[in-house]
Parts: structure tokens; C-alpha cells; sequence
């Protein structure tokens, strides 16, 4: 027994005098073992790091000096030598760096040859101290007066490299507005995120929310939210899918709505004619005007029931919509339907313009002119006194291409102060002079370069345009979904103050202020948020306030105002393929 | 009594009610094409790289009564294996741009009468009605060399209409007429639109002069495709082409050429010019095509950009596009040619330059970040049973490859 211990004792000076030089020692096959002395199950700091350690022992557990140990990161990331030497003591330890992120990882310590190998080291590494207080998700909701958020509001406390860290204490608090904030827990949970319910308390306003954690950069970290009115739907009259309802007028409770290749559909809805209501349309009549050649068929637009200076509510002037490349070319003419019996309504003229169709209408009923947005024919003013009866060529008054040939597709005209304001898809928004129907540029145009134009409303000394599609240029495609807010300065002409963005839209398609000028709504097609939006202008005419929104999956291609029975409710075109009208009663939204 | 002998009993029954039954022929079989793409650059400035299994097909033939009665039945699965389209460049139709749509999963249901009285002479007629193609324009792509759709392919196939279409044969020519509804699909789930059956027609003329060659005119009058109501623009179609399929040296030999135009009510008019062909020797298959599509353009979905809204607001459209493109592709055969269970390896590679014809709002360059595109496939087209039937015609004008007795 002796005598073996000091073969082992001679065998280890061998060793040990072998590890003074710079090749490392070579173990005998099972005759040394590997082991973990230090380091596993450490925690660690992201960022930080942790010392690793092992010994390496002969078979009769003396330390051998000068083995290289090799080593690994097996699991998650971080950094280690590849490989340190055994001093005198058996030891060889290696620094791990264990990375920016938090969770567990582990590392393979390896030596060939010895029992025990490989050991493996696990360390569990954790977000490092607070640093940043972080916004993760809720800003920007709405919700009707009086009820939640969607969605909770949420922050994230973080260290150093974006770890969430927890048991952070957080506080929130609402800084502005009607509502109140309840957080889940009063510190961060393990992911390090805070999260509270907004309940609005008030029936419509801006609310602001804020979330601090000390003095945390980021802290504290604001929140916007909107309450908003609810909007009631009154009724929803399904129209033929043909391919439905594109626009609507109402005057004098009659209800004039344009279904396409269904023809022009008039409803009383409170006109007491036939006992209607906007709850409760009664249809008086209809008519299916002619194609006139135009490929789609009647194609039945727009309407406008013109009242005459002298009284006369005989004629309705219909847009006709035919087939077309957008900014490009179009077909379509004005037909001219007599409504003296509004039972049955009879074409009795129309006018049209060669090489282009029409679009939206406004009818200066005191002068007795009609505009027409014309596509690439611009805008046509035409002369509707008297009796109309035929061809109304000889009616044209005068037609301008607001932004010359090749640069002009028109989609509305307002009268306005005066004026005629013309929204073209191409060039933007035009001030138009009309000296007794002479139509001239006067103003604006070439104004929205990044964004096809679309309608347009004015009041208040203001005018607001829609946007429509997505415009790619050069540097990309933008979405149609801006309303455009222009102030009309000294002599009228268009200058562009502010924007209104709708996310998840592509297209605002129709405007529309209420007479009285407080109340803006638009409708909005394609995407999740289509259907239609309401403003309020009563604080300012340039920075909308939000009151509410009614979304409608397949989109609103139009809307407008009505005044019935001392209510005022919208009339709003859903877009296939369920077409229909759609009756609200926006009265509570004010002012 | 056994349920052996019922059966037995239930056979002799019908054997003697209709014997004729028991001289029915009929064929059967499967096809799948798995295969991965890569469109660059894609809608959007973008690329995209695709899985799917295209054109999962299982169909049925038979021939009753002596050949009087003929039923054809194609089941097609793309509404479950490619609900979301399958990557093609320059493709349209249906609501889809750059992708192509999932068929109907009924895309043939088909029967036909064939000589059930006998006309004097020559002449052979049928009536034909169900679900399937109206009588227009060349073989549908699924018949053809490569598996990446040519554009125009809603510019020479009417398919997935509710049908009925008189043929009339004599010797080399065969004339057929059809109705149909004008309505496409809306998805792969929809039935023809049946209150619209016959609002639309058309005639294909086919002549084989000489053996392998087969010349081909047709006429369409198509009312509102694109809108179900029935409110969008009505579609005036022609399409002719010529096609050769003749052994040729130690292969076979397979070549097309077509010209088709449709015009929508004056307003929207698209030529398409195609010329295509395939050498088959062994196991081995190159195939070449070329191609200049005209095709619509339309506002694309916010949340897709290969879709469009459908059904249409409104007669207009963004404009028109070109599409030149080549398509240079082979197959190799895994398995021994015309075996049961088939097997083969496919690679395609298609080039497309698009330009604009008309649309003062387009911008091709910018929507793909440039006008030069690309599009790679591999995929393995694995068939079963007996070959692919040649789809869209039926009655005289269908040939018969009838491989198995019952």
C-alpha cells in the first residue's frame, strides 16, 4: 500500500513538474476526475458576470496542475473563454460575461480524458437595476362616455438592455379629463409591465393618463385617450346589390337616394307626404334614368333637387357614374328627371360633355347654375333657368380644367363666399372664380402632391378635403386617409393649416359640416376604421376634436346631415356587398 | 341473409333494371403540385417566398350507356391548401392581383347526352349542363407545360360557370354554344350565381386539319363578371389560337400560340398575345413560354396588397397594365413516364417587365420598386391514376381517355 501511494506521489510531482512548462499536462486515461467547485446556480446581473470554476484531481484526489479546460456557452448567449489551464491548486476558473439577456444559461466546463466530464454550470441571470420607464401598448384609445378603454393601458420598467424588471412600483394618475385609473398591482409583475383600466366618467373630451416609477428616465409616461358619444342607428334599408346605394340627398324630409343601376330611389323620411320617417322610409317613386350609350348602364351617382328662385322644386339633377381610369378618363352624363309627381318622376334632359363624365354637383340656386365636377373635363358651370327640356348643350356656360390638361381629374365643387371650390384627385384644391358661371382659376392647386384629392366641404371661413386611395411615388405609397384643413385667406384662396390622420383607412370619400358649422363628419372606406368619423369644430375650426365614429366593415362611401322633426341625423351610404342605408341619429353629439 | 349475398342481390337488381349501366367505363384520378416560390420584388416593394400545394385535384369520368351518357366530376381542394393565393406575377382575376385565387372546390360537375338520337351523316352532337367551363378560348393552364399561371388566363378560360352547351361534330370541326352566368366567384366556396344562368354566351369553333394540329376561334359575350349583381361592365371576348401535339424525333412535341382581346363595353380593352411550348423525351420535359398580357388595375386592400375590393365600387378602374414575360422551365420525371403513381421534379424561373398602358395614377415602378420582376419555383408534381382529363370540353368535343372497365 505504501509503495502504491508513492508511485501515485511520484506520478503527481511528474505532473506538477511537467505543468511549470507552457504545454499542458496530459492525463492518463481514467486517471483523473473533473468537478465543480464554484459558480453553478449563481445569479448574475444582465450585463454582469460570474466566475466559473473547477479542480482537477488525480485518482487519489491530489490537484493536477496544467490541464486545459475547455469551455462552452451550451444554452442561451453570453461569453467564455474557450479555455483556461489548471493552476497548483487543481483550479481553473473562467469569467463568464453573461450577455443582455435575462433568463437561465448554462456552461459546459470540459476535459478530456476525465471522469466527471463535462460538469455543467447554471446560472440564472436577471434584469439588471431600473433604468428607463417605458410606453408598451394602449395610447391613442376611444371608448363612448362612460365606458372603458378597449384596452388596458400598459408600461414596462427596463434596465439597462430593455430587460422588464419587476417589483417596480408605479403609480398612475389622470392628469387631464373625465376618468379614472385603476392599476392591476401596485408594482411590476415578472415581465416588468404595469397595467391599468381607464374608465371614462365623462360624456366626451380628451383624457390624458400618466404612469411614474420614480425617477426613471421615461417617467412619467403619458397616455391620450378619447371618450366619444355613442352614435344610435335609427335603420338600415337594405338597397339592391346593383351595385347599391352610392349617394344620398335629403331636403324638406324626402330622402333622394342614389342606387346605382336600381335607379334614383325617393323615400319620404319625414316629409309627411306618406307618412315616412328616418326610422321608417316610405318609398314615393323612382326612376331609372337612361343609359344615353354610357357603358354600366344608369349608373345613377348623385342627385340634387334643385329649388328654384320662384319656388319650383320640379327638377332633380343626377350624376351618372360610367366606366372609366382613375385620373385619366371617364363617361357619364347630367340627367335632368322632372319630380312634379314625385310618384313618377320623368327624364326630361341632360347634358353631355364629350370625352368625360360627371361627378359631384353644386347648384347655385339663386343664380340658377349648376357646377359639375367633370373628372378630366374639370368643371362645367351650366345655365338651369326656365324650362329644361333635351339636349342642354347650348346651357353650357363655360368648363376650366383647374389644373390643365393632363393634370386635372375633379371630384367636387362647393359654391362658397362666392367661389367655387374644386377638389381635383390630381392637383389639389382649387379656389375657382365664376363671374356669372365664367369659370377661372383664381387660386390654390397643385397643393397635395403626396395624396389623391377627393370631396370636400367649406363653412366657416374653412374648408376640409378628403383624400382618397394610395398615391405611389418615388418614395413609396401614401394611404388616402388625411383630411386636409385649409383656411381661406383674404381674397379666398386655399391655404393649407392642418391635417386630420385616420389610421387603418385608405380613403376619406365624403365631407360634410352641419349648417350650423360645429359638427364635421366624414366617411371613411377600406380598412379596419372605415365608416364614419365626427368632429367637433365648436373650439376651433383647424384642430378638430374627436366626438365619435361609427364603423362600418365594408366602408361609407357617403353621408350627410339632415334636419328632421327638430333631430339631426346622417344619411350614409354602406358599401357593398350588403349595401344599405344607413339612418343615425347624431343629435346628442352637439353642440 | 349475409350482407355478402345482399349485395349480390342488390348488383343483380340493378343489372337487370339498366344492364346498360354495367358497360359503363370510367376513369378516375388525383394530381398535387407542392410547390415553393419566390416572387422579388413583390407588391409593396417587397419580396415574398411562398408554400403552398397547388391544383389538389381528384376527378371521375364515366361513360354510360354505351357512351350516351358522360359524367365529369373535378373536386378541387385549393380552397384548403391556398385559402390565401398562390404567388403569381403578372396573374389577376377574382379580386386577386399578383396571386392566384383558389379555384371552387366543385370545379366540374358536368354531364353530357352524346348521339342519344342519331343525326343523319357525320354529325355527332351533344348537350352538356352543370358546373364547369363555358366554350371559350385554349386549354385551361392546369393542362398545360408550366405550373406558374399565365396572366391572361381570365382572357382564354370562362371556367366555374353554371353551364349548358350544345357541340356539334362533323369530321374535323366541332362547334359548340354555350350559356352560362356571367359571374365569377367571389371565393372558393361560391355557387354560380343561378338567377343569372344564360345571361351570357359563347361559341368556340375547333378544326383539325392535320394530324396533331388543332386550330381553335371563339366568341364571348359576358355579362357583368367581375360584379355577382350583375351591375358591372359586361365583357366582349375573342380568343384564337393554334396547337400542335405531334411525336416528334425520339419525344413528343407540344406548341401553342394564342391572341385574345376583351373589351369591356369600350371603356377597358386588353389584348393578350401567348406562344408556348414543350418537348418531352423520357423522363425529361423543358418548356418555354412567352407572353404579353394586358390587365386591369385596382385599388388593393389596405390589410393585402394582392387583393382588391371586391365586388367593384363604381365603373372605373386605375388604369392598365403590360405584362411581357418568359417562362423557361423542366421537369424531370422521378418516376418511369405514364406509371400509375407519378412523380415530377419541377423548376420554373419567370421574368416580367410591366408597363403602363393607360392610368394616369399608376406607378408600377414604385408599387414594386422597379419594373423588372422575378419569380423562382420548385415543385413536384405528383399525379395518380390516370392523366388529367383535357379540361373545358365536353360531349363531341371532348376526346375520351378511357382506360378501365367496370
Amino acid at each position: 500500500m505504501r509503495a502504491r501511494a508513492g508511485v501515485q506521489a511520484l506520478t503527481a510531482a511528474v505532473l506538477l513538474a511537467a505543468c511549470n512548462g507552457t504545454e499542458p499536462t496530459r492525463l492518463a486515461p481514467g486517471g483523473a476526475t473533473l468537478a465543480v467547485v464554484s459558480g453553478d446556480g449563481d445569479t448574475a446581473a444582465a450585463g454582469g458576470s460570474v466566475t466559473l470554476t473547477v479542480v482537477v484531481q488525480d485518482s487519489s484526489g491530489i490537484p493536477v496542475a496544467g490541464v486545459d479546460v475547455g469551455w462552452m456557452v451550451t444554452q442561451g448567449s453570453g461569453t467564455v473563454p474557450a479555455s483556461t489551464r489548471t493552476i497548483a491548486d487543481g483550479t481553473a476558473s473562467a469569467g463568464f460575461s453573461v450577455g443582455a439577456t435575462t433568463g437561465v444559461k448554462q456552461v459546459t466546463a470540459k476535459v478530456s480524458g476525465a471522469a466527471g466530464s463535462p460538469c455543467v454550470f447554471t446560472v440564472t441571470v436577471v434584469a439588471g437595476p431600473a433604468a428607463r420607464l417605458v410606453r408598451s401598448g394602449g395610447d391613442g384609445q376611444t371608448a363612448i362616455g362612460g365606458q372603458r378603454l378597449p384596452n388596458k393601458l400598459e408600461v414596462t420598467v427596463v434596465d439597462a438592455y430593455g430587460n422588464g424588471v419587476p417589483g417596480r412600483s408605479v403609480s398612475w394618475s389622470v392628469t387631464h379629463g373625465a376618468a379614472t385609473v385603476a392599476p392591476d398591482a401596485p408594482a411590476t409583475d415578472s415581465a416588468g409591465i404595469s397595467r391599468a383600466t381607464v374608465q371614462t366618467t365623462g360624456p366626451v373630451g380628451t383624457i390624458a393618463i400618466q404612469a411614474s416609477a420614480g425617477a426613471l428616465s421615461g417617467s412619467p409616461a403619458a397616455f391620450a385617450a378619447t371618450a366619444t358619444i355613442a352614435v344610435v342607428l335609427v335603420k338600415e334599408l337594405p338597397i339592391p346589390a346593383n351595385y347599391g346605394l352610392h349617394d344620398e340627398y335629403v331636403r324638406d324630409g324626402l330622402a333622394f337616394l342614389c342606387a346605382w343601376n336600381t335607379g334614383l330611389l325617393i323615400y319620404d323620411v319625414g316629409n309627411g307626404m306618406l307618412g315616412g320617417s328616418p326610422s321608417s322610409p316610405v318609398l314615393v317613386g323612382s326612376i331609372i334614368t337612361n343609359a344615353n350609350g354610357v357603358a354600366g348602364g344608369a349608373s345613377v351617382h348623385n342627385a340634387w333637387w334643385y329649388h328654384a328662385p320662384n319656388g319650383d322644386k320640379r327638377y332633380v339633377f343626377i350624376g351618372q357614374e360610367g366606366g372609366g381610369v382613375v385620373g385619366t378618363s371617364s363617361s357619364g352624363d347630367i340627367h335632368v328627371v322632372d319630380v312634379s309627381d314625385l310618384a313618377h318622376p320623368t327624364e326630361v334632359a341632360f347634358y353631355h360633355l364629350a370625352g368625360a363624365g360627371t361627378h359631384n354637383f353644386w347648384v347655385d340656386e339663386t343664380s340658377q347654375i349648376l357646377y359639375a365636377a367633370y373628372y378630366n373635363g374639370g368643371v362645367v358651370a351650366l345655365d338651369i333657368s326656365g324650362t329644361l327640356s333635351g339636349d342642354l348643350a347650348a346651357r353650357e356656360i363655360s368648363r376650366v380644367q383647374p389644373g390643365g390638361a393632363g393634370n386635372t381629374y375633379t371630384w367636387g365643387v362647393t359654391l362658397y363666399n362666392g367661389s367655387v371650390y374644386a377638389t381635383d384627385m390630381l392637383s389639389g384644391f382649387w379656389q375657382l372664380s365664376s363671374a356669372a358661371g365664367q369659370l377661372s382659376v383664381a387660386g390654390g392647386g397643385n397643393n397635395v402632391p403626396e395624396r389623391f384629392g377627393s370631396d370636400q366641404w367649406l363653412a366657416n371661413g374653412y374648408a376640409y378635403s378628403g383624400t382618397w386611395g394610395t398615391r405611389f411615388t418615388a418614395t413609396g405609397g401614401i394611404r388616402g386617409n388625411a383630411l386636409k384643413i385649409w383656411q381661406l385667406n383674404a381674397t379666398g384662396a386655399p391655404v393649407l393649416v392642418d391635417s386630420v390622420i385616420t389610421d387603418n383607412i385608405n380613403t376619406v370619400s365624403d365631407v360634410e359640416v352641419s349648417a350650423d358649422g360645429k359638427l364635421l363628419m366624414f366617411g371613411a372606406e377600406n380598412g379596419p376604421n372605415a365608416g364614419i368619423w365626427f368632429y367637433s369644430l365648436a373650439a376651433s375650426r383647424t384642430r378638430p376634436a374627436l366626438l365619435g365614429q361609427y364603423l362600418v366593415g365594408s366602408g361609407v362611401h357617403t353621408a350627410t346631415f339632415a334636419e328632421i322633426g327638430g333631430r339631426r341625423y346622417v344619411f350614409a351610404a354602406k358599401d357593398p356587398p350588403s349595401p344599405s342605408l344607413l339612418v343615425l341619429d347624431v343629435t346628442d353629439l352637439g353642440p | 341473409m349475409s350482407v355478402r349475398a345482399r349485395g349480390a342481390l342488390v348488383c343483380a337488381a340493378l343489372a337487370l333494371a339498366c344492364p346498360a349501366a354495367l358497360r359503363a367505363q370510367w376513369s378516375y384520378g388525383a394530381q398535387a403540385i407542392p410547390v415553393i416560390a419566390r416572387a422579388d420584388p413583390a407588391p409593396i416593394d417587397s419580396s415574398v417566398t411562398q408554400f403552398v400545394v397547388a391544383q389538389p385535384v381528384v376527378w371521375v369520368h364515366g361513360m354510360l350507356w354505351d357512351g350516351r351518357v358522360r359524367l365529369h366530376a373535378m373536386l378541387d381542394g385549393e380552397a384548403l391548401t391556398m385559402k390565401n393565393g398562390q404567388i403569381a406575377t403578372s396573374d389577376f382575376g377574382e379580386g386577386w392581383s399578383d396571386k392566384r385565387h383558389p379555384h371552387t372546390w366543385a370545379h366540374e360537375l358536368i354531364a353530357s347526352l352524346v348521339d342519344v338520337a342519331r343525326l343523319p351523316g357525320p354529325l355527332h352532337w351533344s348537350l352538356t349542363a352543370g358546373k364547369g367551363f363555358a366554350p371559350f378560348g385554349s386549354d385551361d393552364p392546369m393542362n398545360r407545360p408550366a405550373v406558374l399561371f399565365p396572366a391572361n388566363h381570365h382572357w382564354s378560360q370562362i371556367l366555374e360557370r353554371a353551364v349548358a352547351v350544345v357541340g356539334v361534330r362533323a369530321g374535323p370541326a366541332t362547334l359548340e354554344v354555350g350559356w352560362f352566368n356571367g359571374d365569377e366567384p367571389e371565393n372558393p366556396w361560391q355557387w354560380p350565381n343561378w338567377t343569372r344562368f344564360a345571361d351570357s354566351r359563347s361559341a368556340r369553333l375547333t378544326v383539325a386539319p392535320l394530324n396533331g394540329l388543332e386550330l381553335q376561334g371563339s366568341l364571348a359575350d359576358v355579362a357583368s363578371p367581375e360584379h355577382r349583381g350583375g351591375a358591372g361592365l359586361d365583357h366582349s371576348m375573342w380568343n384564337v389560337s393554334a396547337r400542335y401535339q405531334h411525336p416528334a424525333g425520339p419525344g413528343a412535341l407540344y406548341a401553342m400560340a394564342e391572341l385574345a382581346r376583351t373589351d369591356e363595353e369600350g371603356v377597358f380593352v386588353y389584348h393578350s398575345a401567348l406562344a408556348e411550348a414543350q418537348y418531352t423525351v423520357g423522363r425529361h420535359r423543358p418548356y418555354l413560354r412567352l407572353e404579353q398580357t394586358d390587365r386591369p388595375e385596382e385599388p388593393r386592400l389596405l390589410n393585402d396588397p394582392f387583393r382588391s375590393i371586391r365586388p367593384h365600387n363604381e365603373n372605373g378602374n386605375l388604369g392598365i397594365t403590360r405584362w411581357r414575360s418568359a417562362v423557361a422551365g423542366y421537369g424531370w420525371s422521378v418516376t418511369r413516364p405514364g406509371a400509375r403513381l407519378r412523380a415530377e421534379a419541377v423548376a420554373e424561373a419567370a421574368y416580367f417587365h410591366v408597363t403602363v398602358v393607360t392610368g394616369a395614377t399608376l406607378n408600377p415602378e414604385a408599387f414594386y420598386g422597379r419594373n423588372d420582376l422575378w419569380q423562382l419555383g420548385v415543385g413536384l408534381r405528383i399525379g395518380a391514376f390516370d392523366p388529367l382529363h383535357r379540361m373545358g370540353r365536353y360531349g363531341v368535343a371532348a376526346e375520351e381517355p378511357m382506360h378501365h372497365h367496370m
